[in-house]
């Protein structure tokens, strides 16, 4: 059906609206019918490009259809809440979500891989977190500090390690991983996780702590063992997270005692 | 003053250039609102080397949905933590029915929009505790209009009594697009109300019609009509280059600042000399 011609400045003003959201154009007096169009043509290109910019990979693997259907299904259906465009990308993974979009079920590690886009894109534009520490200290003793500028993640498909056109469903598991922001250059990196490094983790986000007492909860919460061949790991993974800044160093109360 | 439009696909090279010296920098607070990391740093560089306008894009002072105060008070944060200069926004609406649409649409030119926009803007300026300064945009069609642009134009300054942008290129656009004579159009502005001044490249798409894409090099009538208005306005107003869209090096972004710096010179110097 066609809804009724406006006849108010506000009415028009949502004629114009709706069809710079849609396509579907229902007269407006006044409007230049041939000129009109490319109100529709730079509003539809702004919000394609934004979400093209944040969604690489799935614009990649959706063929041109699927992708062209699914911008078009989010921007006539859903009002964009984000005053702030790079923001606004946010939301198609949410919408789509919310929907139960037919292209969820074609493939059903869509959802997680636009997540893992999204959240490259949050971690390498959102605020600064500070955070207290020392660079020097010692790594069998002194109570680490996490990067706060983190997210940990639990995926079903690997959409961090394979290219989205190789996952199967045989590939549906559990994956952990951990997103940071390197304080040094700003880039987004990813470490992949076992649960019981998530456990260490999650301790770690309460407040600094040093490597023992962090492997002892993390094992008794797992009631694990703890023996030599983990305290090993645990070694080797701490120096790994500073290294790449996943810790950025240590506390610095801690160490002055 | 002759500024430029501070993109993010120059911002490294424009903070690390020896020859390329904009007097100010522009941004959208839209772009750097809540924004760390990487570019946060470069940004904060900016703001030690330059002074700050600023150009916002989704407030909507024209929109018919109530205006978000949520927003409007990080801006008015952002303006205070960037010492910014000026803060102007566009005679548009970029969001309606509650949903933004990151672009600039046509107010209808009438009565009633006259009287919601300009209790809008002094709202704005009530909120920011400063002036704002309101710029015509270009337009494309026009919508169920009452009155003609200038009228519904200078009927909402008159009635927000706030700043005007003068967006020269937008001026000649309009005028090309809706057959008027633009140095007429500039001829019934209210002089003494222009704040800032706008300069960019347009692409024409047809024999009819020209879009403001900010993507290509200012051009020759539009230096003409901006020493037309720089000569009306007889005083010394801040004037922005605008390039959004296919970014040429910066040695072309300098010379299109020289230019404009040069007519701004001729015309201000002449009226030194007329004065003395
Ligand atoms: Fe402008």
């Amino acid at each position: 059906m066609q809804p009724p011609e406006a006849t108010t400045t506000t009415g028009y003003q949502s004629a114009l609206a709706a069809y710079c959201r849609s396509g579907r154009y229902t007269a407006i007096p006044g409007v230049h019918k041939g000129h009109v169009t490319h109100y529709r043509r730079l509003v539809y290109n702004v919000v394609d490009d934004m979400l093209q910019s944040a969604y690489p990979l799935t614009y990649h693997l959706l063929t041109a259809k699927e992708w062209k259907q699914m911008v078009q299904d989010f921007f006539s259906s859903h009002a964009c809440q984000s005053p702030q465009v790079w923001y606004m990308p946010r939301e198609l993974h949410e919408y789509l979500v919310k929907t139960q979009h037919p292209l969820l079920e074609k493939y059903p590690f869509l959802s997680e891989l636009l997540w893992l886009e999204w959240l490259e894109v949050e971690l390498f534009m959102m605020e600064d977190k500070p955070a207290a520490f020392t660079a020097f200290g010692d790594i069998q003793a002194d109570a680490f500090v996490l990067n706060p500028e983190h997210h940990l993640q639990h995926f079903h498909y690997p959409v961090h390690l394979k290219q989205a056109k190789q996952i199967s469903a045989e590939d549906k598991g559990d994956y952990f991983l951990v997103l940071f922001r390197k304080p040094d250059n700003g880039e987004v990196a990813f470490m992949q996780l076992s649960p019981v490094l998530v456990t260490l983790l999650e301790l770690l986000e309460e407040r600094p702590q040093a490597m023992h007492p962090l492997v002892e909860q993390a094992c008794a919460t797992w009631q694990l063992p703890l023996n030599d061949a983990i305290r090993e790991a645990a070694g080797a993974f701490f120096a790994q997270a500073l290294e790449n800044r996943l810790i950025l160093g240590y506390d610095t109360k801690s160490h002055i005692l | 003053m002759v500024g430029i439009g501070f993109r993010k696909d120059f911002a490294a090279a424009l903070l690390e250039s020896p020859f390329f010296h904009p007097a100010f920098i522009e941004v959208a607070p839209e772009n750097w609102i809540g924004v760390g990391g990487y570019w946060k740093k470069l940004f904060r560089q900016a703001l030690e080397q330059y002074p700050l306008f600023t150009h916002g894009l989704s407030l909507s002072v024209g929109s018919p949905d109530e205006l978000d105060l949520v927003f409007l008070g990080k801006v008015k944060d952002f303006l205070r933590e960037t010492n910014a200069q000026i803060y102007s926004e566009h005679l548009s609406y970029s969001k309606c029915d509650n949903a933004h649409l990151y672009d600039l649409l046509p107010i209808p030119f009438t009565q009633e929009a006259v009287k919601h926009v300009s209790r809008r803007i002094r709202q704005v300026q009530d909120f920011l505790e400063r002036r704002i300064a309101i710029e015509i945009v270009s337009y494309y069609t026009p919508v169920a209009p009452e009155m003609t642009e200038i009228a519904f134009i200078n009927a909402v300054l008159q009635e927000a009594d706030c700043d005007l942008l003068l967006d020269v290129n937008n001026v000649y656009v309009n005028g090309f697009n809706h057959q008027y004579n633009a140095k007429a159009f500039i001829d019934q502005l209210p002089m003494e109300r222009v704040r800032y001044i706008h300069m960019a490249g347009h692409e024409k798409v047809a024999e009819d019609l020209i879009i403001d894409t900010h993507g290509e090099a200012i051009i020759d009538p539009v230096y003409d009509l901006f020493a037309y208005t720089v000569q009306r306005l007889d005083r010394d107003v801040p004037v922005l280059l605008e390039r959004d869209f296919n970014i040429p090096e910066l040695e072309a972004l300098q010379q299109e600042i020289d230019r404009l710096q040069a007519i701004k010179n001729l015309h201000l110097k002449n009226h030194q000399y007329a004065t003395a």
